[in-house]
């Protein structure tokens, strides 16, 4: 009774050839969704994919651009704080370097200044001296005149013996 | 004999399954069209993968009505589908194949959603299982990587190259052409057919067995009784197996598509 039923699936088998009406239907059904998705979703599909790649792409481009902005500015203040550094430094060297000279002028002025003192006092003195020895001469010489004539009891002629007195001193001169 | 199906699900009678097998995938017209006079019967299949068709196509309308730079749910998960195409194509043809994404991606979503009709309640029958998809779907595959082919190598070279592959002693052609030819222009798409025809055909069997089991055995005490239990603890496995197969094939048929195209588009 089971025995005859499975011999006659087995002799039958699954149906292999298609169904006609399946076929067509089933092939209209494929055509008309392929249609459908190819002509009408995708290119809203891809569009929308574009769109998203756009914006993306935009954003990071967007990114890239303000990334090289800010290392620019930044290579910029970095160039500018180099300058001020070196500008503060040249402005320390010259004001150093002005001192430096200041000092030397001042100090050169003021040897000069203590050498002409010096100078100074020097032909002071010396002029002193001579003064003082050409009114010492004289002194001498008229005093030796007189303590001459005083003791020789006679006028001498002043000028006379003015040679006379003149050779003594000389000699009085040498001996200092 | 062909309500078997109809029979089983809304409990019936299964003696006739053991008879003949197709009355699990055969169902009587439930009405006839008539275009260009041939007469066409419209049974359940037909109404099944029409459904399922409208579906994709709404969904996918729907899911780009308003597409967003920021996807919402709907429209992120058709992305995800067609992402899944796009990986295929860019890993096995590459970028010049990307103008073949929208009819692979129907490849792919319209099996998917077929063969989904094998665990999809109320429906419980893969059209895919019926011998008239797969041909048809293996038929398009096939028209469209020879016409790749055709337009990429011109006529003389796609056939000659396919007949005649370089780099290889001119004695062997007595071999290799026929295998060949054969292989290329008639093992591809029938390889195509069978895989997705058997795996659905199959499953649908394993799929009625599953749910039949416990409809039989349970009311029989004691040893049917436990193997009825068996069958519904048995069920959610199978239903999840299934599922597995479904994106499986969908995947495989779309894949392999691509691995034609690109074959096509280069010379051997």
């Amino acid at each position: 009774m089971l025995i005859t039923p499975i011999l006659a699936a087995e002799a039958e088998g699954l149906q292999l050839l298609p169904d006609p009406s399946e076929l067509v239907m089933g092939l209209v059904a494929f055509i008309l969704l392929a249609l459908i998705l190819v002509k009408l979703a995708f290119p809203r599909i891809n569009a929308a994919l574009e769109e998203r790649q756009a914006a993306i792409q935009g954003k990071i481009e967007d990114a890239d651009a303000k990334l090289a902005e800010a290392e620019e500015a930044k290579r910029n203040f970095e160039a500018n704080l180099d300058d001020a550094r070196g500008e503060a430094t040249r402005i320390i060297e010259e004001a150093k370097a002005s001192a430096e000279s200041l000092r030397a002028d001042i100090l050169a002025k003021a040897e000069a200044e203590a050498a002409q003192m010096i100078e100074r006092a020097q032909a002071d003195v010396a002029a002193e001296r001579q003064r003082v020895l050409q009114e010492l001469r004289t002194q001498v010489g008229s005093l030796s005149v007189e303590l001459a004539s005083r003791i020789v009891e006679r006028e001498l002629d002043e000028s006379t013996h003015q040679g006379l007195v003149d050779e003594y001193i000389e000699r009085l001169s040498s001996q200092n | 004999m062909t309500n078997i199906l109809a029979a089983a699900e809304w409990g019936g009678e299964f003696d006739d399954v053991f008879v003949d097998i197709n009355a699990l995938f055969e169902f009587a017209p439930l009405f006839t069209v008539d275009i260009f006079g041939f007469e066409l019967g419209i049974n359940r299949t037909i109404l099944i993968a029409w459904f399922m068709s409208a579906l994709v196509a709404v969904i996918f309308l729907l899911a780009f009505r308003q597409p967003q730079v920021v996807p919402g749910k709907l429209q992120a998960i058709v992305e995800g589908i067609v992402d899944i195409v796009r990986t295929i194509v860019l890993e096995i043809i590459g970028p010049k194949g990307l103008r073949f994404v929208p009819i692979l991606t129907t490849f792919f979503v319209a099996i998917f959603v077929l063969n989904l009709a094998k665990i999809t309640p109320f429906m419980m029958l893969p059209p895919t299982g019926r011998v008239a998809w797969p041909l048809f779907l293996a038929v398009i595959s096939w028209l469209i990587f020879v016409g790749v082919g055709i337009k990429e190598q011109g006529f003389f070279g796609y056939f000659g190259g396919i007949a005649f592959p370089s780099g290889v002693p001119k004695v062997l052609y007595v071999i290799l052409t026929p295998i060949e030819i054969v292989s290329t222009l008639i093992l591809r798409p029938f390889t195509l057919a069978v895989r997705l025809f058997a795996n659905m055909a199959a499953g649908h069997i394993l799929v009625v067995i599953t749910m039949v089991i416990p409809w039989v055995f349970l009311p029989s005490m004691p040893v049917g009784w436990l193997l009825g239990v068996f069958g519904i603890v048995l069920g959610p496995v199978v239903f999840g197996f299934e599922l597995f197969i479904i994106g499986l094939q969908a995947y495989i048929f779309t894949m392999l598509t691509a691995v034609y195209i690109d074959s096509s588009m280069e010379a051997h």
